[in-house]
């Protein structure tokens, strides 16, 4: 039996239509509610405006920390190696959410396993060009550093947040894991530029984790927010 | 899977080309709460979505209810669509996320629930014209990724680029399961008509 044939089988098979009654329903009910909507944005717009959150939140560090001692102490392999695809993940990232806020669009699974495969290739390179170094006051580094992050990294997460919720995702959860995730590069970048601890575990305890953390918050606030968007 | 049967399968799938670009002009015009289109994209759309639902469930009352809930959704994100997208994906996408909350809601239920007596079988659904079961009995051994490709495919008419979209897969993810869906329907149908 050839494909053809099963098409055909299928194609006379297919008869079931809903009820007359069922569909004037339908029309009456969006007749009633029909006003004008206005269109989402260019995707370019919403591009642009993550990318400009991004920027603001580095650019708002040099207001509340002094100098750039984190980006004098990164050797000539390190730096690229941290910023190149820690801000090749915030693309990848922003592309993502800018993909989810229509649905249907195409390539948003491909772009967000991108996302998280760049972001794992972060922390390698981390875990691989840095190495273990004495510090005294480790316990007391970390809880700075990680706060310093995220000070900057939940303002980033809000604009962020608000930004997609204009949209309708239908992956809620993945959405706005991506968007902590975006979120926390944002304040592993600003740590990256001003902390000058180059201890492996340090910059895996307290600068990772910010991404980590803002990814996990954002899983759950995510489900919480975005699922909004689509009605029960 | 070989290349004659992908070119059949693209071939023979029923193409709505000449009628998406009015759908799309109808969607954008909806958006601007024009009534008139509002209501025909319902007339042209709402078999489509009625046999998407019909074919993963093989219950057509519930199908119904999931139409409604499927236009409710649209009602109300229909700012999401942009002018010049396809909106078959746009469509099936949402759809998609209805039967996949539905599946959910009914399974919360079924948990809670106690059988009290056993349920009749649903009888068989015979097609008027010939002995063989209808589209939803055919494909209800199949498992439900493969359904849901094939419905798609078959029953909305949507193309693989599209069915990729509105199931956020892979275009090779869909062909591939076409494929084995092809395979499996094969089997079932060469062994009804060694039955008879």
């Amino acid at each position: 039996m050839t494909n053809r044939e099963i098409d055909q089988i299928l194609a006379s098979r297919t008869s079931a239509v809903p009820t007359a009654d069922r569909v004037k329903a339908i029309e009456n009910f969006i007749e009633a509610d029909l006003k004008p909507v206005r269109p989402l944005a260019p995707e370019s717009l919403y591009l642009a405006f993550l990318a400009g959150v991004f920027v603001v939140a580095c650019l708002a560090s040099f207001y509340f920390i002094p100098g750039v001692n984190g980006w004098k102490v990164l050797s000539n392999l390190q730096r690229p190696a941290v910023f190149a695809p820690l801000l090749l993940s915030a693309g990848v990232l922003a592309f993502f959410l800018v993909r989810q806020m229509t649905p249907g669009a195409a390539h948003t699974r491909d772009t967000a396993a991108w996302g998280a495969g760049l972001l794992l290739l972060l922390a390698v390179l981390v875990a691989v060009l840095f190495r273990p170094q004495p510090e005294s006051t480790f316990l007391a580094d970390n809880v700075t550093c990680f706060i310093g992050g995220m000070k900057f990294a939940i303002p980033a997460g809000v604009a962020t947040g608000l930004v997609l919720i204009r949209g309708a995702g239908l992956m809620p959860r993945l959405a706005g894991a991506a968007a902590g995730a975006l979120a926390g590069l944002a304040g592993l970048a600003v740590l990256e530029i001003h902390c000058p601890i180059l201890n492996v575990y340090h910059i895996v305890v307290a600068h990772i984790s910010v991404v980590l953390a803002c990814s996990i918050g954002g899983f759950f606030l995510g489900g919480v927010t975005f699922s909004r968007r689509l009605p029960k | 899977m070989d290349l004659s049967s992908e070119q059949q399968l693209e071939v023979s799938a029923p193409t709505l080309e000449s009628s998406i670009r009015g759908l799309e002009e109808l969607m954008v015009c909806y958006q601007q709460a024009d009534p008139a289109a509002a209501a025909a994209l319902i007339e042209r759309l709402s078999p489509q979505l009625y046999r998407f639902f019909a074919a993963q469930l093989g219950a057509r009352d519930e199908a119904g209810d999931m139409l409604q809930e499927a236009w409710m959704r649209i009602h109300r994100v229909r700012h999401t669509y942009r002018a010049g997208e396809p909106l078959l994906p746009w469509v099936y996408a949402i759809a998609r996320r209805v039967r996949v909350d539905s599946y959910r809601k009914r399974r919360r239920i079924a948990v809670r629930e106690r059988i009290v007596e056993p349920l009749p079988e649903p009888a068989v659904v015979k097609d008027e014209a010939g002995d063989l079961p209808s589209f939803e009995q055919l494909v209800q051994d199949l498992p439900a990724s493969q359904r849901e490709v094939l419905t798609l495919l078959k029953v909305n008419g949507l193309s693989l680029e599209e069915v990729a979209r509105a199931t956020s897969s892979s275009v090779g993810s869909v062909k591939q399961k076409a494929h084995r869906a092809y395979d499996r329907l094969r089997t079932l149908l060469s062994a009804q008509r060694t039955t008879k």
